[in-house]
């Protein structure tokens, strides 16, 4: 009876681990690709960069074949050889990506990864209890009547790129004294900060835990859908930008799976899905021509190109990422 | 005599013996030595041989995150004990027929997922659960009180948690308590305080000693409350753990944090034999 | 401080409610409502818990159809059975050998027995983490296997080796002179007599390692996930009306196994 339980799966079944960000596939994507090519996957998620690298490293590159890494963090693996080269030709629905998302800094060529989802970080807001117009740029966050109530990622990239931001600082500054100037600021935010999340954050809205907040603008869609009062506010100055891009592991076993799944993802009536349900942009131009108007046209999903050239992404920060760890720490530990 | 118990006190005691040699105090002994060692990006660890993982502790970051755990700790074993005393005792003087039936009512939550029940304390704190809609519905106030995501919040999750590891062996102890003791007492002219001081409180000090070795450190390791309750906020010695071991990458900084732990379990365990010496010498 | 925690009525019987019974409700009461509450919650129609909605199975439903927490369940129940029978095994046999045998070290292994018993999950989790990783174990049903036959075993070993001490040795010792040998002996007397306590060792160990998070969290990799770290990944995602309804499965299956346990070391001592 015992050894029923221990067969996982029929023996020459293909199968494939995908270790993406949570809430960031609708099920029915994987289901319907199983369906059509056989492939099992077995899916699981992670709530950021840093813990899907850890887990990663941890199982020595294999493991899972597939990983959805943001830009810097694919600059890093890819310099590091955690990945592995694509094989173009496994791949014929690349063409339909948009070309300005491609070829980008931190993986010239796309050697190695392939753009997935696309977005903001902006406010959130419930206007229900707190007036949009009376929150509409970062450093507002700062005010004292938020004291205990502010909802931040669990994402130190983020969060020090807004500080940079408020700070009028390069965003990626690698110079001591500006990680140590954000440090400070945000010591100062830390008294407004109820909680840490990044899994599911629209949750906490819609539940009324929290009625503002740093998030990302999907999140905020996903919030409004069930909560219209739930808004998303676009601080002036040029967007908080962040892409996250599908990677196949060096040491992955099944690396040709990866591939047929990361082609079939580009298919432009499947990524135009994963779009209207996770509510994120795709760099898929291809997907974005059969999209609904008035997503569309929405300038919280697909800002105009003129907000879009004066954001800005994270990238790699080489050995300097050590000190912002330090005082990531501190922060959470309330120093 | 055959050679046959020979055979068998190999069997039987060579299974236990190699089992607890190689899975618990080989992997301590190699947790004392990784602590040892300095973090490598190419491994996980590597020489040389150095203390600086233990200075590291002392740093003020680390200080703070354990003295914080550690008064999050104190406070729900506190009250594990303070709520937990009296009902042990009301349980060990139940109507014997009632007994085995309350009994099980606390072991029920003793031996059920600890997660779940975490998670349950959530539900019951939420914004809008359950708990403030009773106190919306009774009028007792009039917009949702915010207790998720606090100190109190954690505390509340894990006295619900902890309280039955707490109960048993309190009641384990009161339940050996001679009623004659008390009675002879009683007939010396000792008060109840002075009873309870002199005659209860020393009797059942293991089981006092034992329920708080019980609440206390998994109160510091139960990273999932920090999660689910504290909003990665309030962090506790669990999340500290698994930060450095899954995130962080710094196993041998992980190592020293964790000995701290085995530390203390050997200093409440030390504190045990001591106490469970005094009331039976004999015993051993 | 003694007084108001008696249970029974006592003498005043008039008094509508003792305050050491009205104690001892309240305490239970915060033992057991959050999970009433839980459970309520999984019939709950509302997808965010917020109000009473109506009845509705659909929770259920929906997760009798999801394949990633059935195959979730299938490994659960597998890594269940395999450790608490591999403890049961171990730990019977152990407690046999530290009833019947007295040797250098005994007080040791003792000793050892209970500070594992003692130890927080977390330490158990770090440091056989750290070995399996050094013996290059792929982290996966094995590894859990192991893990979770070690934080069973010493309820196991400590539960029948506590009802062998409440038997009388002359039973095995006349067997022997019967003419017994030492196995049939242990066979035909020592485990018929422990049996209650091997089974319910055997149920209680069952469900610790169903409800593990801790350990399971640190020692197994992404090939085999078990049940808790679904609805750890499921309850960081804030209300999702199916953990409700898979924290309360969970929990009946606990709690009929522990009954059932309880039953079985009680049953004849009354």
């Amino acid at each position: 009876m015992l050894v029923a339980f221990l067969v996982p799966v029929a023996a020459g079944q293909r199968e494939l681990h995908f270790f993406n960000w949570s809430d960031y596939l609708p099920p029915a994507v994987l289901e319907n690709f199983t369906r059509e090519t056989g492939i099992q996957v077995h899916y699981a998620t992670y709530d950021s960069n840093e813990a899907m690298y850890a887990k990663v490293k941890l199982l020595e590159g294999g493991g899972y074949d597939l990983v959805v890494p943001s830009t810097y963090m694919v600059d890093r693996m890819r310099k590091q050889g955690l990945l592995r080269p694509l094989d173009r030709s496994l791949l014929p629905h690349f063409g339909n990506l948009d070309p300005h998302h491609l070829d980008l800094p931190f993986d010239p060529e796309n050697r190695y990864s392939v753009p997935y989802l696309w977005g903001m970080t902006g406010i959130g807001v419930n206007a229900e209890r707190i007036d949009p117009a009376s929150l509409h740029d970062w450093a507002d966050l700062w005010q004292p009547r938020f004291r205990r109530a502010l909802l931040l990622p669990n994402d130190m990239r983020e969060v020090f790129h807004m500080a940079m931001r408020v700070l009028g600082l390069p965003v990626n500054s690698t110079d001591p004294a500006h990680i140590d100037a954000a440090y400070r600021k945000l010591r100062e935010l830390m008294p407004n900060v109820r909680l840490f999340s990044s899994d599911a954050p629209q949750i906490l809205f819609i539940t009324g835990e929290v009625d503002a907040g740093m998030i990302w603008n999907g999140v905020a869609y996903l919030a409004a859908r069930e909560t219209p009062a739930i808004r998303f506010v676009q601080p002036p100055g040029g967007p908080l930008l962040w892409m996250d891009n599908l990677a196949i592991l060096r040491n992955a076993t099944n690396p040709d799976e990866a591939h047929a799944l990361i082609d079939y993802l580009l298919r432009p009536e499947v990524a135009r899905l994963i779009s209207e349900t996770v509510g994120y942009a795709t760099p898929n131009a291809a997907a974005i021509a059969i999209l609904p108007p008035e997503i569309r046209n929405d300038p919280l999903i697909y800002p105009p190109a003129d907000v879009l050239e004066r954001g800005e992404y994270q990238v790699d920060l080489g050995e300097a990422i050590g000190l912002y760890t330090e005082y990531w720490e501190r922060l959470k530990a309330g120093q | 005599m055959s050679q046959r118990p020979e055979i068998l006190k190999t069997v039987t005691v060579g299974l236990l013996a190699g089992w607890l040699l190689s899975f618990v105090l080989a992997p301590t002994l190699l947790v004392v030595g990784l602590s040892l060692l300095s973090r490598s990006p190419a491994g996980f660890a590597g020489g040389p041989v150095t203390l600086d993982n233990y200075r590291r502790l002392a740093d003020p970051i680390y200080l703070h995150v354990f003295a914080e755990s550690f008064a999050t700790a104190f406070i729900a074993t506190l009250l594990c004990l303070l709520l937990g005393y009296p009902f042990a005792y009301g349980l060990a003087r139940a109507r014997p027929g009632l007994r085995p039936l309350l009994l099980t009512l606390v072991i029920v939550p003793f031996w059920t997922s600890s997660l779940v029940r975490i998670y349950a304390i959530r539900g019951l704190l939420a914004a809008k659960g359950a708990l403030n809609n009773l106190l919306l519905a009774a009028g007792l106030i009039d917009q949702p009180v915010r207790l998720l995501y606090t100190q109190t919040a954690e505390i509340v999750g894990l006295v619900h948690v902890l309280l039955p590891f707490m109960i048993l062996p309190l009641y384990a102890s009161l339940e050996k308590l001679d009623p004659r003791l008390l009675e002879a007492a009683r007939d010396l002219g000792a008060g109840p305080f002075r009873r309870f001081r002199h005659v209860v409180l020393p009797l059942t000090l293991p089981g006092v000693v034992a329920g708080c070795l019980l609440v206390f450190l998994p109160a510091l390791g139960l990273f999932y409350v920090g999660d689910v309750l504290g909003g990665s906020r309030h962090l506790l010695v669990g999340n500290l753990l698994k930060d450095q071991f899954l995130e962080a990458q710094d196993w041998p900084f992980g190592a020293a944090a964790s000995l701290v732990l085995i530390g203390l379990l050997l200093a409440f365990l030390a504190l045990y034999a001591y106490a469970a010496k005094r009331i039976a010498p004999d015993d051993g | 401080m003694k007084n108001t925690a008696r249970f029974e009525p006592g003498k005043g019987i008039a008094a509508a409610i003792p305050p050491g019974r009205l104690y001892g409700v309240l305490i239970y009461a915060f033992l057991y409502l959050p999970m009433a509450v839980l459970i309520l919650g999984s019939f709950n129609a509302s997808k965010y818990g917020i109000g009473w909605q109506g009845f509705t199975l659909d929770w259920y439903e929906s997760l009798a159809n999801d394949a990633e927490i059935l195959t979730a369940a299938r490994n659960s129940l597998a890594v269940a059975a395999l450790s608490a029978s591999l403890a049961t095994v171990v730990g019977t046999l152990g407690a046999v050998g530290l009833h019947r045998y007295r040797f250098r070290g005994r007080k040791f292994l003792m000793g050892l027995l209970f500070v594992t018993l003692m130890s927080p999950d977390i330490v158990m989790a770090v440091s056989l983490l750290v070995l399996f990783i050094g013996l290059h174990l792929e982290l996966g049903l094995f590894t859990l296997w192991l893990a979770h036959t070690g934080f069973c075993l010493p309820f196991v070993t400590l539960t029948v080796h506590a009802r062998l001490q409440g038997f009388d040795n002359a039973l095995v010792e006349a067997a022997r002179d019967l003419g017994a040998g030492e196995w049939t002996a242990i066979r035909r007397v020592v485990l018929p007599l422990a049996l209650p306590a091997i089974a319910a060792g055997w149920l209680m160990s069952f469900t610790l390692s169903l409800d593990d998070a801790v350990v399971s969290f640190f020692v197994t990799g992404p090939d085999f996930e078990v049940l808790p770290l679904r609805i750890y990944s499921m309850v960081r995602l804030g209300v999702k009306p199916e953990v409700n309804a898979l924290a309360s499965l969970l929990f009946a299956v606990s709690l009929s196994f522990v009954v059932l346990a309880q039953w079985l070391l009680h049953k004849d001592r009354h």
